[in-house]
């Protein structure tokens, strides 16, 4: 029938990491058709990026590249032709969209400069940010990557994808740095590009809602190899492969079985955490072009009131800029609040979980100094520590051996764990996840929330979770607050909030979250 | 319960020094740097004569026999006095970069990790104060001051280079302090000079230790120059600047007496340059 705009046929990939070399890709045959949108899934890890990368001839020559097989767009085998060819065929065939808009846009210049270089024109670079939605198009040409949201650098990123009218935009999760209601929009546009410009679009995600939402074709991609493929719908609603299943097990929908641990605050106890009023104001400089070097006042957090009872898990869900993170800081204690007051019971103080464990623990000290650093008040003899240090790893299912070892010789799943071993060895007053696993597959961010719950369970701690997933919230408070502009606009018990939304905003927050309806999931 | 998470057939390697022998050239650098230390430090025994006293004929030009690099002006051995120079110029110059580490570090790595007005009005402007100060004057003003001499010439060039590591040092500690890492300790109880010795100088290390070492040839230069109008060590003793600036009067008759020592210091200053090029290729900067 028609050729398909680009094709793998029997592709194999590997790459030298770290003097280690590796098969990333095993044996692909993919053929992406005009005019579709096909998903690709897969975890971290799974090659998904690096096939993007070898559809657009962008593999790094610093890792090695050695190929079998081919990757042809428009006639052309994307991984030995010349750089000349190269750069007609990205130029005239392809488009791209990267998960980070700040890292893929030149920081040092306009916006209207980055889009000229596709369209030489600046009323058509206009036309273009009109059709990806961006308002008041003329005069955002005029300004940097930094001045917009990040939503924003999204839809210019997708403007200059579309401006030189590929026949194929590859879109390498595109919306995983977004908020659930600019995803929805992002996903919306995506599907029109398609509609108005009769490209093909190839989206990348780990996210089977997502690929549900708007692909036609879906194909799961495991370890290097493509172990399903099929039209969107079946694949999701009627699995073949082993794989996919589990992938769509491990998805955290608003739907899933969730165990009542806490029955609210019986007794007339003292809170666990008082908050009363607490203010937090940022004063931010304008640019200067946009008024006279005024400062102007962002108000983080506005006068929240939260009474969290002990053992209570209470899930604060917001988007970003909400202000949810600003709070938990505050509770912390690691940022001052510009008024009002926050009071723990209790003894052990706050402990926090941020939402990057790589970053959160000191990279040149072992696993074991680390766990150890908590118990140094204590005054416990060498032989004293390393049992405690053992037993707190035991507490989070790691082996005794993950002691001697570095942040940087762990997965992200396990370092999550270090931390939650480190801030829970003590049982603290209170415990702060901040995204604990936004950054995680979801099959491990469902082993690491199903450990939390677990912790939770056997010191009877309290827990304020923050997340803007309102899945995740679901299943991990007992109440769920809803913050917008640094208010709580919804409190009440988890399953009332999400079933019976009181305010609108928790409404659209709800609606934009991709779900898979129907889902013939056991 | 939940498994342990090993990531299958994806662990990641961890480096045993497989990466860093890939770079040959770099450790061959390094190893230069080794060598000349070595060599610096063995010089009184490497030396064949007393540089000190005559020892052959006078302006002797190199490779004669029995004197590799020939003799001065009055017959003492040039390959002598050279080493003796390079140990004095080499150490020398190791001493100040040390120290200046250790003082323009500590300052930095307080100001750093403390911030507010003790960053920003004492210990920095106070640094500031000391970069805005023309180096090698200051360092002559101090030398004369004291009385010319060894001790006092390091003394001089000391003081006025430890502020770039301050300045380096602090930068790196204010990026590191803003990791979460850094939060994360303090919620976990631990103190302040912990923090400091623990959390926040082993990143700062490398990238000083860096700094330092592509100094050397800097520090090698400056000692030279100094030495040169007669502010280092006293005649007789060998110094490779003197020995350039009181031959210089022979420099179209017998090229070799200023020479040889001049190309002495232009060698340890180029070693140094090119060895701490390849330190900092060898040693991964934290991020």
């Amino acid at each position: 029938m028609t050729e398909p705009v680009a094709a793998l046929t029997d592709f194999s990939l590997s790459l030298v990491r770290n003097g280690i070399r590796n098969q990333v890709l095993e044996r692909i045959d993919l053929q992406i058709r005009p005019g579709e949108i096909l998903g690709l899934v897969g975890e971290s890890g799974s090659g998904k990026s690096v096939l993007a990368l070898s559809l657009l001839g962008l593999l790094p020559h610093t890792s090695h590249p050695q190929a079998d097989g081919q990757v042809t767009v428009s006639g052309v085998d994307m991984v030995r032709a010349g750089p000349a060819e190269l750069r007609r065929v990205r130029g005239e065939v392809l488009g791209a969209i990267f998960q980070d808009p700040m890292t893929s846009l030149n920081p040092t210049m306009r916006i209207g400069k980055q889009i000229g270089e596709v369209t030489h024109d600046d009323a058509e670079s206009v036309r273009l940010l009109e059709t990806v939605g961006v308002r008041d198009a003329q005069l955002r040409l005029r300004v940097y990557p930094h001045e917009l949201s990040g939503g924003l650098r999204q839809r210019v990123m997708a403007a200059i994808a579309v401006g030189g009218r590929p026949g194929l935009i590859v879109a390498d999760e595109p919306t995983t740095a977004l908020d659930v209601t600019v995803q929805a929009q992002l996903l919306d546009l995506l599907r029109e590009l398609r509609d108005e410009f009769g490209c093909s679009v190839l989206l990348i995600t780990h996210d089977l809602g997502v690929a549900d939402q708007i692909a036609d074709r879906l194909a799961v991609l495991h370890h290097g190899e493509l172990v399903e493929i099929g039209p969107a719908s079946d694949v999701v609603r009627n699995p073949q492969h082993d794989y996919t299943r589990s992938l769509l097990a491990s998805r955290l929908s608003l739907t899933m079985p969730r165990d009542e641990r806490f029955s609210g605050a019986a007794d007339d106890s003292e809170p666990a955490v008082r908050i009363r009023d607490l203010r937090r104001t940022f004063t931010v400089r304008r640019g200067v072009r946009w008024a006279r070097g005024s400062y102007r006042e962002i108000n983080a957090v506005d006068g929240v009131d939260l009474d969290i009872a002990p053992g209570e898990a209470l899930a604060i869900v917001g988007e970003s800029g909400s202000g949810k993170s600003t709070l938990l800081r505050i509770v912390a204690g690691l940022e001052k609040p510009t008024s009002g007051s926050v009071t723990l019971a209790g003894t052990g103080g706050p402990q926090m979980v941020f939402q990057d464990a790589g970053s959160s623990l000191t990279p040149w000290m072992s696993v074991g100094e680390t766990l150890g650093e908590r118990l140094r008040p204590l005054k416990l003899s060498r032989a004293e520590v390393r049992q405690r240090v053992i037993a707190a790893l035991a507490a989070v299912d790691l082996p005794p051996e993950v002691a001697k070892a570095r942040p940087g010789e762990l997965s992200g799943g396990q370092r999550q764990r270090v931390v939650l071993a480190r801030a829970t060895m003590i049982p603290p007053a209170v415990l702060l996840c901040d995204e604990p696993t936004s950054a995680l597959d979801a099959s491990l961010a469902k082993s690491v929330l199903a450990l939390i719950r677990d912790l939770r369970a056997r010191i009877g701690m309290t827990v304020l979770f923050v997340t803007h997933d309102l899945a995740v919230a679901r299943l991990m408070g007992d109440r769920i607050a809803v913050m917008q502009a640094g208010r709580v606009v919804e409190l009440g018990p988890a399953e009332q909030v999400i079933a019976e939304p009181r305010e609108p905003y928790t409404r659209t927050l709800l609606a934009a979250v991709p779900e898979i309806v129907e889902g013939a999931v056991s | 319960m939940t498994a342990i998470l090993v990531p299958r057939g994806r662990l990641r390697p961890v480096s045993v020094g497989g990466a860093r022998l890939a770079r040959p050239m770099a450790w061959a650098l390094v190893g230069l740097l080794a060598l000349v230390t070595l060599v610096a430090v063995f010089a009184r025994q490497l030396a064949p004569y007393n540089p000190i006293q005559p020892v052959g004929p006078i302006n002797l030009p190199p490779l004669s026999p029995g004197h590799l690099l020939g003799t001065d002006g009055i017959g003492r051995d040039l390959l002598s006095r050279t080493l003796i120079g390079i140990q004095v110029s080499w150490l020398s110059a190791l001493v100040v970069v040390a120290s200046g580490l250790l003082i323009g570090g500590t300052i930095g790595l307080i100001a750093g990790a403390t911030g507010g007005w003790v960053d920003s009005v004492l210990l920095m402007r106070l640094t500031d104060l000391f970069l805005a100060l023309p180096g090698a004057l200051v360092a002559i003003a101090i030398v004369a001051a004291l009385g010319s001499g060894l001790v006092n010439t390091l003394i001089g060039v000391a003081l006025v280079w430890w502020p770039y590591y301050a300045r380096i040092v602090r930068g790196e500690t204010k990026a590191l302090a803003a990791r979460p890492h850094v939060e994360a300790a303090r919620l976990a109880g631990v103190g302040r000079p912990r923090i400091l010795t623990r959390h926040l100088l082993p990143g700062v290390v490398p990238t000083a230790v860096v700094s330092a070492s592509l100094d050397i040839g800097n520090v090698v230069l400056l000692l030279a120059a100094l030495s040169f109008l007669g502010l280092g060590q006293r005649a007789p003793a060998p110094e490779l600047g003197a020995d350039t600036a009181r031959a210089l009067s022979q420099l179209l008759s017998q090229w070799w007496v200023p020479g040889i020592p001049g190309i002495a210091v232009l060698l340890l200053s180029l070693i140094a340059n090119v060895g701490g090029d390849a330190i900092r290729n060898l040693i991964p900067v934290r991020r």
